[in-house]
């Protein structure tokens, strides 16, 4: 996608959802490089909240959900996995390819181990 | 002719999510303290729900999004966190509240100890909704809120003086803190706004479009006029029966009473069902909401249409909120309390929910030619301001009436 895109009202904090439709997360933070600045990927995770608070509250955020772990709790989605913007962000791939929705993924061992499955 | 159905279907929806444990405790309550002066909040608070209903139902079908999609959007992350903190902590107030009043009208229609009530009342609703389908869990509990129109026969049944009736309608104000503390409270039980997040959420349960939005519309105006109505007959029946014998009602067997004065054990057996299921419904649609709310913000797959097998967080999140509701009620505080201060505590977070959904439902690059009109813009941004001073008074006259307790 090369169009021009209004970040903030569009974008940032949009839903995410997978190729099969799956819901699997919202746009946490965007990575913006070069100048003028292009958008290069999508930044998605838990880890990425204590950085959308206000400075006094980041501290005690961070003590909260832990430091930011990439990989894990927070996940860099290249910009080209990015389908189409339309009612939510739709990507290229299943969310379990991009390790995104791994709560409601049904391998997760908490999710295996919930009655119902 | 299903066109039709589908549209009466709907109806009874809005109708069955609309009267719930606030509405009974404040309005048979404003009645009895006031007779009919207050009818023109609860009009008031009626009108809003249709207004603020109507957008997010018009909202989730042209933008496929759903209040909390939208809150997170236009707030972004950190004050909609706020937004979320606070109409969970609402939430989880009225699941409380809803779930203490189903077991209070169970001890009054079988004999077994509350407690036990409170369990079995949560047990019941997770069977139920385990059970059936989304559309399933609004039309039963729609239908047996029907058993709710006894009380407008009651109404009549009463003969009450009708141009008093009327009078109540004209706005009246006096200065007394206990008398603005009910105004604010028949208002913001007419507009909870967890029933607002679960219509919309249940707009997208159910897969509407821009095609649906002539049930919306209908739903709005039919479905909420017809809760008003029963809500108003509340305060009638109250206000003709408690007024004048200087009764305060201060629990639920209260509110079901004029219904056997008027057709003995039927009317009583009609006036406690149609309770039961009133709340028992609006504890379905508070938990619900609690948890769409949560599921949306974060971005999680979320949904009874998903099934808990592709919602797990969505799904477990759900049986948290709803035990949690059981616990606060078991800690033994009234719940006739518990749902005063969820009523009071809600119209204080109301207005960080509203405006980012009228917003947007002003706004065309989302909305197209389905944006607020000029009337539609108008009412919402004076409802807003109405909200904003309700807000911000709201507690003030909560401490200083004691609660209502004067």
């Amino acid at each position: 996608m090369t169009d021009e895109v209004l970040v903030a009202h569009r974008l940032l904090d949009e839903q995410i959802v997978d190729s099969d439709g799956h819901r699997c997360g919202r746009v946490d933070d965007i990575e913006l490089t070069g100048s003028p600045p292009r958008i290069t990927a999508l930044l998605v995770g838990d880890g990425l909240y204590p950085r959308r608070l206000p400075k006094p509250f980041r501290r005690l955020a961070r003590r909260i959900s832990g430091p930011e772990v990439w990989g894990a709790n927070a996940l860099r989605i290249p910009w080209e996995e990015v389908d189409e913007l339309g009612a939510a962000v739709k990507l290229r791939k299943k969310a379990e390819e991009l390790g995104l929705g791994e709560g409601d993924n049904p391998d997760n061992w908490m999710v295996r181990r919930l009655p119902w499955n | 002719m299903k066109g039709i159905l589908k549209i009466a279907l709907g109806i009874i929806a809005a109708l069955g999510g609309f009267l719930d444990i606030g509405d009974l405790v404040f309005n048979t309550q404003a009645g009895a303290l006031y007779r009919y002066d207050l009818l023109w909040a609860v009009a008031l608070g009626t009108f809003g729900i249709a207004i603020y209903a109507e957008m997010c139902g018009r909202v989730a079908a042209v933008t496929q999004r759903p209040v909390f999609d939208v809150i997170r959007m236009r707030l972004g992350f950190g004050p909609g966190l706020v937004a979320l903190i606070a109409s969970t902590l609402v939430n989880l107030l009225t699941v409380a509240a809803e779930l203490g009043g189903l077991a209070i009208i169970l001890t009054l229609l079988f004999d077994a100890p509350f407690s036990l009530f409170v369990v079995l009342a949560a047990i019941g609703i997770v069977i139920s909704v385990a059970l059936l389908p989304f559309g399933g869990i609004e039309r039963i509990f729609g239908y047996g809120g029907l058993m709710m129109l006894v009380f407008i026969a009651v109404a009549f049944h009463q003969g009450p003086d009708w141009g008093a009736v009327g009078k109540g309608f004209i706005p009246s104000f006096s200065g007394s803190p206990l008398y603005l503390y009910f105004v604010v409270g028949v208002f913001s039980a007419a507009l909870m706004p967890y029933e607002v997040h679960f219509y919309s959420s249940g707009a997208i349960e159910e897969g509407w479009t821009t095609k649906s939005l002539k049930e919306n519309r209908l739903n709005a105006a039919i479905g909420y006029a017809l809760g008003g109505v029963l809500a108003c007959a509340l305060v009638v029946v109250s206000g003709y029966l408690f007024h004048p014998l200087g009764v305060e009602p201060n629990d639920l067997g209260t509110v079901a009473l004029p219904a056997q004065g008027a057709f003995g054990e039927t009317g009583l057996l009609l006036a406690l069902g149609g309770m039961l299921f009133c709340v028992g419904g609006a504890a379905i649609d508070s938990s619900f909401s609690a948890s769409y709310n949560l599921a949306q913000f974060l971005g999680w797959e979320w949904g009874r249409y998903r099934g808990p097998k592709k919602a797990p967080r969505f799904t477990v999140s759900w049986l948290v909120f709803l035990f949690l509701g059981v616990l606060i009620v078991l800690t033994g505080i009234n719940p006739v309390d518990i749902t005063e201060y969820s009523v009071v505590f809600a119209v204080v977070a109301l207005p960080m929910t509203y405006l980012p959904i009228l917003m947007i439902a002003g706004d065309r690059s989302f909305m197209g030619e389905h944006a607020n009109g000029k009337v539609s813009a108008t009412l919402g941004w004076l409802y807003f301001a109405l909200i904003v001073v309700l807000a911000i008074v709201a507690i003030p006259l909560l401490l200083a009436t004691n609660g209502g307790g004067g």
